[in-house]
């Protein structure tokens, strides 16, 4: 457990589960997740919706609500700065209120996909940020925080202008920007964002994904970002995790995860979009839907959908296991941990086809 | 006029604009705007073809589809039904609206959540005159056609109960057990989970192969166009930009506005960088002179701000509204766009 409380690490999640319910009524949303973030990445969650990604992270930033609970597990996250020897760390999830008082904010912030709802309607945007420096920042003269909140806009590329208008006046970018704006209010070492360009569409999408990681290189905060967009995330992050059914199913570095991608699901959703270069064929998607969390299918929770299932699927769960002599881990009867299993020759192929540079005719996409 | 052949123009729209009047934040009096919400738009949607329409949000391609199912009145242009022009001023009629069918973004939000599916999916067709006898029998049928099988599952289930994929393809389903020729898709895709988009986009597709429909689809999602697509419409601030014969535009686009599309699509292959018009002063503006994207546009000319540019036709099937290509034959005001491309076909075959 010390050797990876080390100073670089900013969240360690160790088997950590979320129950919706109690007793027998209970549904397990997040099963034994593993997972950890180091200072300065960024790291990927994907999956569907139900795959228990935005439970996660309501979970260890301690924002569930009832019947959410915490059903097991540890959150450690470090209280240190950057330039501290060693990790001070603190579990989130045994912390009391006034503890996560402290960390919310101004260590842990969240961007949530929904920026009208997490705005507040009937005040100004800067009273939005006023509010976060009056709470955090005691000792600031309205001065001050009036210059902060204007310094925080134009980082996001938002004029000062905007500091008089209600959220509504807003265009959806807008308010990602401001809902960003707020979440660096206080320089966190962790921001997390929970589909914050889904509702967007991609040209504005493309501008918040920029502005984001030019933030993250200006600041360097530490990011989980959740998505279903893997694409996205192999743009953005380091490392990615792909979750399906409330369980890790793959995780990889980014480039590594989709050149190579090695759970049947995975490979499913790199093939679930439509590409933009090359011959018009017919895809095919992931055939059926996502399991209802009250009713799992035994063994392996993909197996009633995977088109590699084996008899061994339906029986015994495969573990989240190290593929040997790489940094990447698979939960797949096809591995078990050994890259030179039978392989589906799918799985085994480098490359969804590399995507050619659009080339000069391009070039006011680039500049 | 026969109406099922493959090729014959189910519904056309021409010249069609709708003007919406804005009242500028925070001031009273003599601030009214007038947006072009959608500025002369003529399109042909044919039995058997899917044809997309790919903008931003507030592009109009929303205001078009709703003009389209006559659920706004257009201010000015046409809407011809199978060579019937549609009087303007007209409600939507039970005769319309049984010809042409809308599916909406959200399946949650466009089903009565306090009715099973049989009520959602038999209340239609009672509307629409089916007898009391039958509708179950239809009801079914219809769900099979969209692949929910057995049907008899999914009957006495409330929305709530099934996935969004599943209550997509319910609306489609509800869509489609008044027998329309046309069916209008807005974002259909969108609200879905990854993993069953395609299922729904295969099974459009396979609706307009099987049964000639005739379907526009509407998206903001150019890959998915592309992948669907036999034609693909790119609009801008409630004009065409771009238009094309199949994937034509996605692979050589000529237009400014469409490369910025194409350029934003995540793509590995790129590094993430601030887009050019990262300022959002730019980014929302749009022109009241001249050409409307000229704000935005990377290869701006004195020309752009002064003077709108007409559509260009800058190849077969393939019209660009840009003065980059001022030197292309300006397509004629008269003949839309999609009969032009008709002739080119049938001179093609």
């Amino acid at each position: 457990m010390d050797e990876t409380r080390t100073k670089n690490r900013i969240l360690d999640l160790r088997n950590f589960s979320v129950d919706y319910g109690w007793g027998d009524g209970a549904v397990r949303a997040v099963d034994n997740v593993t997972m950890h973030v180091d200072r300065s990445t960024v790291v990927g969650i994907a999956g569907e919706s139900g795959s228990g990604k935005s439970t996660l992270i309501y979970g260890f930033t301690r924002l569930l609500r009832a019947p959410g609970v915490i059903a097991g597990g540890e959150a450690l996250f470090n209280l240190s700065d950057a330039s501290a020897s060693e990790g001070n760390f603190i579990n989130l999830v045994t912390a009391t209120e006034s503890e996560m008082r402290r960390v919310r904010w101004s260590n842990i912030s969240i961007v949530l996909q929904s920026a009208l709802s997490a705005l507040n309607p009937v005040l100004r945007v800067r009273a939005q940020f006023d509010q976060v420096l009056k709470t955090h920042r005691p000792h600031m003269s309205k001065s001050q925080r009036r210059d902060r909140t204007i310094e925080l806009l134009a980082l996001v590329g938002l004029n000062e202008d905007r500091l008089r208008r209600y959220p509504h006046e807003l265009s959806g970018g807008q308010r990602q920007r401001v809902m960003i704006a707020l979440a660096l209010t206080l320089n966190p070492s962790l921001v997390v964002m929970d589909e914050p360009t889904t509702a967007l569409d991609v040209v504005t999408q493309r501008e918040i994904i920029g502005k984001l990681a030019e933030l993250r290189s200006q600041f360097g905060f530490a990011m989980i970002f959740i998505t279903h967009d893997l694409s996205l995330l192999v743009e953005l992050a380091d490392e990615i995790v792909v979750m399906y059914a409330g369980t890790v199913v793959e995780r990889a570095p980014a480039q590594t995860l989709y050149d190579s991608p090695r759970h049947p699901y995975t490979l499913g959703l790199l093939s679930s979009f439509p590409p933009m270069h090359g011959a018009r064929t017919e895809l095919t998607g992931i055939p059926g839907s996502p399991p209802d969390l009250s009713d799992m299918p035994g063994g392996c929770r993909f197996h009633p959908r995977c088109p590699y299932a084996m008899e061994r699927c339906a029986r015994e769960t495969p573990p989240l296991a190290q593929v040997t002599n790489e940094s990447r881990s698979v939960a797949c009867w096809l591995h078990a941990g050994d890259e030179d299993a039978a392989v589906p020759v799918e799985l085994r192929r480098v490359g969804v086809e590399r995507h050619p540079p659009l080339g000069a005719e391009n070039a006011e996409g680039e500049t | 006029m026969k109406v099922d052949e493959v090729g014959t123009a189910q519904l056309q729209a021409r010249h069609l604009t709708r003007l919406f009047t804005t009242r500028t934040p925070g001031r009273l009096f003599n601030a009214n705007r007038i947006v072009r919400a959608v500025d002369d738009v003529s399109l042909d949607l044919v039995a058997g073809e899917v044809v997309a329409v790919v903008g931003e949000s507030g592009s109009g391609k929303s205001v078009l589809a709703r003009m389209l199912a006559r659920i706004v009145r257009p201010t000015s242009g046409d809407v011809i039904l199978q060579g019937v022009h549609i009087a303007r001023r007209t409600k939507r009629t039970l005769d319309y609206s049984s010809q042409v069918q809308l599916v909406l973004q959200d399946p949650f939000a466009s089903m009565n959540p306090v009715h099973r599916i049989r009520h959602n999916l038999e209340r239609p067709l009672l509307i629409h005159g089916a007898k009391k006898t039958d509708v179950e029998r239809l009801a079914q049928a219809a769900l099979t056609r969209v692949s929910l099988e057995p049907p008899g599952r999914f009957l006495d289930r409330y929305p709530h109960e099934l996935s969004g994929g599943q209550l997509q393809r319910v609306s489609i389903a509800r869509a489609l057990c008044v027998e329309p020729k046309v069916l209008l898709a807005d974002e259909p895709i969108s609200m879905l989970d990854v993993s069953v988009r395609l299922g729904v986009l295969n099974l459009l597709r396979g609706l307009c192969d099987d049964d000639q429909l005739a379907i526009l689809y509407i998206t903001h999602d150019i890959a998915s166009a592309r992948y669907i697509a036999d034609e693909v419409i790119v609009m801008y601030a409630g004009q065409v930009v771009e238009q094309s014969r199949g994937s034509v535009l996605v692979d050589q686009p000529t237009h400014p506005y469409t490369r910025l599309l194409i350029a934003s699509v995540p793509n590995h292959s790129d590094p993430p960088s601030a887009s050019p018009s990262s300022n959002e002063q730019i980014q929302t503006a749009i022109a009241e002179e001249g050409c409307r994207f000229a704000p935005r546009c990377a290869s701006v000319m004195d020309r752009c701000r002064v003077e709108a540019p007409p559509q260009f036709v800058v190849g077969e099937n393939h019209t660009s509204r840009c003065w980059l290509y001022a030197d292309c034959p300006p397509l004629e005001v008269e003949v839309t766009l999609s009969k032009h491309l008709r002739e080119g076909d049938t001179t093609k075959t």
